[in-house]
């Protein structure tokens, strides 16, 4: 049962992790938590099912298809709601954030009806659903180690960008300052719209993952998702992008053991009580730098 | 406020007394009390309809003495607070003589109060919380509130009996929405399937809105249940079903009405095939007039009937024969409805005969349904 159970918590947290890029990226950058991040991942599973109904597209074209569209929808994202208020307090970005939360899932709620609707199984290959192999007692679907490949490539993608490329180059000196950073020569509102548009992306994917993955979708998914990926991002270390990842795999583990071996009811708790507990007794997170915070 | 404007506000007090009060000998007024807008508004479409049906009827054939009924829908979204609001609306708005609802047993309870502070009689066509037959009485022992549905606990010692007696399953693993409906349900068929002797291999609950289930039901798997009784709704209940495929556990699954939904089938997929459920209201066992109801219903609202609008429509029945027959009195249609207390002077709706004790509940049978090839069929054996 061990075997399962951590099989089980891993898919979960690879699922966490990749929707806790997308906001500890934003929040490196320009230090606003972008509340709005878990509704692009319900935007992402809700336009994957359109354009497979509505065009009859194979899944891989519309995985790349609604990749495209959710980072579009995160730089317009930020250009309408965010860039004005880039030199307001922070709260008043984070209120901003909290709203298009709300914005956009009532628009799901008019466009796509409020009812949880199945994924379309004929898009997907029938061998998802088989055991893809056993290890002593448990058992690995197809489905879980498409997952695990797809969120592990994904993320080393993600690597690759931050820290070998030069935009990833200029994300990460923005994240250190910003006003250096432009007197540098680094356009900084493009940066911004480059790591929304990043982020938005792996949010994209988890979306259809997870709409996958348990064949239903609905338009307030995006809100607990929303936010354990949060406080994955928290756990990790806010900003970190490595420690997001960890963070989500951390969260998902404990969610699993914690539903498996304590109370089911608990489940939640565990996850928080684990982030708390964190913040406790290393309130950078896990990966995150202990800074000053200049108030 | 000047001499002018007081002058304005007594004519337009004035002009709304006489503008209302010929409507009044006019038409007779019933409020249906359920959730039309929000999460739950597919729930409150099914009782709209229902009631919408034997209104038409009764209109048609000239209304009650000759007055027209007309219905007020009141939205409360199936919210406690809501229902609350609602219900002092009715109950100060005295052309009211009656209403239908609620919807859920939630926001039934949170409604109850007014109505029998301010002597409204009210029969809900789906609540089955037993909480509600304690409250159904006002301070003079008086009952007010009714409903054409059976309880949870009937309910659920129903299933208990049923999976013993036609499944004649042994093991039984429970799962279980954390709220009232889930947990009265629960522990009504747990304690009657423990007195028949099936064995109860595990209980987990889990939060409404939750979406992954993997850890408790591999945590259930483990004591090889053959039965997986989900005491909950459709939504959640169709991931608990995948779930279980998924993690190849081979059981029965089966629930309450709580997954009477066809979203239950498209949800779970194949997952969905031998899933048992017990509904107060089955079209292929319906007796009487339910062929003709059946076929109004498809031609009127394009679409199969389900079990609430069956309810709703015999709800709304009742109380317009109590209102034909005891006059448009709020306290007059109470003392009918209260004295509706035998099988003899019952009403025979659609979904059977209707009578009610003392508390105001009715002794209604349940039918099981089963899923098969993708769709709801009745299932081969009914209990009594």
């Amino acid at each position: 049962m061990l075997e399962q159970q951590l099989i089980n918590g891993l898919t979960l947290g690879m699922i966490y992790a990749l929707i806790a890029v997308g906001y500890t990226m934003v929040y490196g950058v320009i230090q606003l938590i972008n509340f709005a991040h878990g509704e692009i991942f319900m935007l992402a599973a809700f336009l994957a099912v359109t354009f497979i109904t509505v065009f009859g597209l194979p899944l891989y074209v519309v995985i790349v298809l609604t990749m495209a569209c959710c980072a579009l929808i995160g730089v317009l994202l930020d250009i309408f709601a965010y860039r004005p208020l880039r030199q307001s307090p922070r709260l008043a970005a984070l209120i901003t954030a909290i709203g298009m939360s709300i914005f956009l899932q009532n628009l799901a709620m008019i466009i796509w009806g409020s009812r949880p609707r199945p994924f379309v199984q004929d898009a997907l290959p029938s061998f998802l659903r088989t055991t893809a192999f056993s290890i002593g007692n448990a058992n690995v679907s197809w489905m879980q180690l498409s997952i695990f490949v797809l969120a592990s490539t994904l993320m080393l993608v993600l690597f690759f960008i931050i820290n070998k490329t030069r935009v990833g180059t200029a994300m990460r000196a923005l994240s250190q300052n910003r006003t250096g950073a432009a007197l540098m020569g680094i356009n900084v509102n493009r940066v911004i719209s480059f790591t929304f548009a990043l982020g938005s992306s792996m949010g994209a994917v988890a979306g259809i993952m997870v709409a996958i993955y348990y064949n239903t979708l609905y338009p307030t998914m995006g809100y607990v998702a929303g936010v354990k990926a949060f406080a994955a991002a928290v756990l990790g270390g806010i900003g970190s992008v490595p420690g997001a990842m960890i963070g989500g795999i951390v969260l998902g583990i404990a969610e699993a053991l914690g539903a498996g071996y304590i109370s089911s009811l608990y489940r939640d708790g565990i996850a928080y009580a684990v982030m708390i507990a964190v913040i406790i007794f290393r309130p950078s997170g896990i990966l995150g730098k202990s800074t000053v915070e200049k108030v | 406020m000047s001499g002018k404007n007081w002058f304005k506000a007594v004519t337009a007090f004035l002009l709304v007394l006489f503008l209302s009060s010929p409507s009044m000998a006019q038409t007779i007024r019933i409020a249906v009390a359920s959730p039309f807008t929000g999460a739950l508004a597919a729930y409150g479409d099914n009782v709209r309809a229902g009631v919408t049906l034997k209104v038409e009827e009764i209109n048609a054939q000239g209304g009650i003495n000759g007055q027209q009924i007309q219905v007020e829908w009141m939205d409360e979204q199936c919210e406690p607070r809501e229902a609350a609001t609602v219900s002092s609306r009715i109950a100060q708005n005295r052309n009211i003589v009656g209403v239908v609802g609620h919807l859920c047993s939630s926001a039934h309870l949170a409604a109850l109060p007014t109505y029998l502070r301010q002597g409204v009689p009210v029969i809900s066509p789906t609540a089955t919380s037993v909480a509600i037959s304690d409250q159904s009485k006002d301070r003079n022992g008086n009952t007010w509130a009714f409903r054409v549905v059976y309880r949870d606990d009937y309910q659920g010692e129903f299933l208990a009996r049923y999976v013993n007696e036609v499944l004649e399953l042994q093991n039984i693993a429970v799962f279980y929405e954390n709220n009232d409906y889930g947990i009265g349900l629960k522990d009504a068929f747990v304690n009657k399937a423990r007195e028949l002797g099936l064995n109860i291999v595990g209980q987990e609950a889990y939060i409404k809105g939750a979406s992954d289930f993997n850890p408790q039901l591999t945590r259930l798997r483990g004591s090889n249940p053959d039965g997986l009784f989900i005491s909950g709704y459709y939504p959640e209940g169709a991931l608990i079903a995948g779930q279980a495929d998924n993690l190849g556990m081979k059981v029965a699954k089966f629930g309450a009405d709580g997954f009477d939904n066809a979203d239950y089938i498209s949800l779970a997929g194949s997952s969905a095939e031998n899933t048992y459920l017990t509904v107060p209201f089955l079209p292929d066992v319906a007796e009487g007039e339910a062929e003709a109801f059946l076929q109004n219903f498809r031609e009127r609202f394009d679409r199969e009937v389900d079990w609430m609008s069956a309810n709703a429509y015999d709800a709304a029945g009742i109380l317009l024969q109590a209102i034909a027959e005891a006059g448009a009195d709020r306290a007059k249609i109470r003392e009918y409805l209260a004295s509706m207390n035998s099988p003899e002077k019952g009403y025979h709706g659609i979904a059977g005969l209707t009578y009610f004790n003392e508390k105001g509940d009715s002794l209604k049978p349940a039918f099981v349904k089963k899923v098969q090839d993708g769709q709801f069929v009745a299932a081969p054996i009914q209990l009594d």
